[in-house]
């Protein structure tokens, strides 16, 4: 790849961007190779390059992202703005523009390519130490316009990432099988409409009972689950043809569970678990605190 | 319908899959990683203006392909396709069994006229029957 990243062009930026790795010989700090110097080139056109930031952190190891990529290959490196630190890579805008946005969002496999991308990089920088993770496709035409928005958010990016210190996400989820209204499915075939109707009908309030059940069940397992964690989220359901998990969701939730309580977490999974043995309880984790990094939060 | 014996698992439904292990971590299944890199984390606007409300649609479709599958639509409910800003939250099982009540009574009441909105069957379907508008999809 002899594709060079756009370089910092006004002197009034204090820190230049510094290659991740080593081996990066294309520094982005090379102004003999800048793309895209004249702003305008790129805005609003589908030419040219963007800085894609994946998350802030505070300032890495050297060589702590080594051998991790960015999207499409290109290699991370990091913007700096006193002691955040911005991991970013070039995009092409032909991809990322926001007119082909609009249309590759709505393609379901271009976007778990990228969702995929991004979150490599954020669990790779979440490896090193606090993270707050940028919203999908936040991307600036260049190094200072990235600088400028560290220094715009400095106060709040600070404060996102003191909560999530020492801390990861957990996600937990619990699922109910229903047996019983597969079983009504099953029966011979109804006589009538009616008669079918009549048999939807039961179907549906037979689930709607067992659903009012669950439903105490999952305020259970969340309310134990949040007395161990820092804070907690419900998520709306999930559609079992992404998440491969079959039966009715009652409870999505995320924790940030401090690491050092990690263990007592799983145990109380494992202790619930035990105590619902017809409910399956699904639990991911750890995870980069995707859910609780939000600016202005009290 | 002959179906051939292929072995001992008795007519398993297609689309059922056996849930996966749970209580270790695993790699993102997509609707986890969806959810978090498209729905949450920091938002600072770049200079490429990403169409958030396009994002957010998406993601409300997804969540929509949860209750619309599997419930609304092998009962023919198709409002989910029409009103795309109600949430899953919004539209729970009490809904749906109201509108299987409705569809039931005018059934029963009115064979020959889906239009009639007739509601006898089920006293606990009344309220939301009016003027013959049991459509909520464009409400």
């Amino acid at each position: 790849m002899s594709d060079m990243p756009p370089a910092p062009t006004s002197a009034d930026g204090p820190e230049p961007s510094v290659p991740v790795s080593d081996t990066a010989t294309n520094s982005a700090t090379n102004p003999a190779t800048d793309t895209v110097t004249d702003s305008s080139t790129g805005q609003g056109s589908e030419q040219g390059t963007g800085r894609y930031l994946y998350a802030v952190c505070r300032r890495l190891p050297p060589g702590a992202l080594q051998g991790v990529h960015g999207l499409s290959g290109e290699p991370l490196e990091l913007v700096e703005h006193g002691d955040l630190v911005a991991v970013v890579s070039t995009v092409p805008l032909a991809s990322f523009g926001e007119d082909a946005l609009r249309r590759n969002l709505e393609d379901l496999s271009w976007l778990e390519s990228v969702v995929r991308g991004h979150d490599d990089v954020v669990q790779a920088v979440a490896a090193h130490g606090p993270v707050a993770p940028m919203r999908l496709a936040t991307i600036c035409f260049d190094d200072d316009a990235v600088r400028a928005r560290l220094r715009q958010w400095a106060v709040d990016l600070g404060y996102v990432l003191d909560r999530v210190t020492g801390s990861a996400e957990w996600s937990v989820k619990l699922l109910e099988l229903a047996p019983q209204a597969e079983a009504l499915e099953e029966a011979e075939a109804p006589a009538s409409g009616a008669e079918y109707l009549r048999r939807r009908k039961a179907a549906v309030e037979q689930r709607a009972a067992s659903s009012a059940s669950a439903a105490d069940v999952a305020d259970d397992i969340h309310a134990t689950l949040a007395c161990r964690a820092k804070a907690s989220r419900q998520l709306p359901p999930q559609d079992p043809r992404l998440s491969g998990l079959s039966g009715t969701m009652v409870l999505n939730a995320a924790y940030l569970v401090p690491d050092v309580d990690a263990a007592e977490f799983t145990a109380a999974l494992d202790e619930l678990r035990g105590r619902y043995p017809s409910l399956l309880i699904d639990a991911r984790g750890p995870w980069p605190p995707y859910s609780f990094a939000m600016l202005g939060q009290p | 319908m002959t179906e051939q014996q292929t072995g001992d698992v008795p007519s398993a439904r297609p689309y059922y899959q056996p849930p996966s292990l749970t209580g270790r971590p695993q790699p993102a299944n997509l609707a986890d990683i969806l959810e978090r890199v498209l729905d949450k984390g920091i938002i600072i606007a770049g200079d490429i203006r990403v169409n958030l409300l396009d994002i957010e649609l998406l993601t409300i479709k997804l969540r929509l392909l949860v209750v619309s599958v599997d419930k609304a639509e092998e009962m023919g409910i198709d409002w989910w396709k029409h009103d795309p800003m109600l949430t899953v939250r919004e539209r729970g099982l009490d809904e749906e069994n109201r509108e299987l009540r409705e569809r039931l009574a005018q059934l029963e009441g009115t064979p020959d006229d889906e239009e009639g909105g007739q509601d006898e069957g089920d006293g606990s379907a009344r309220g939301r029957q009016s003027a013959g508008s049991r459509s909520r999809g464009d409400a």
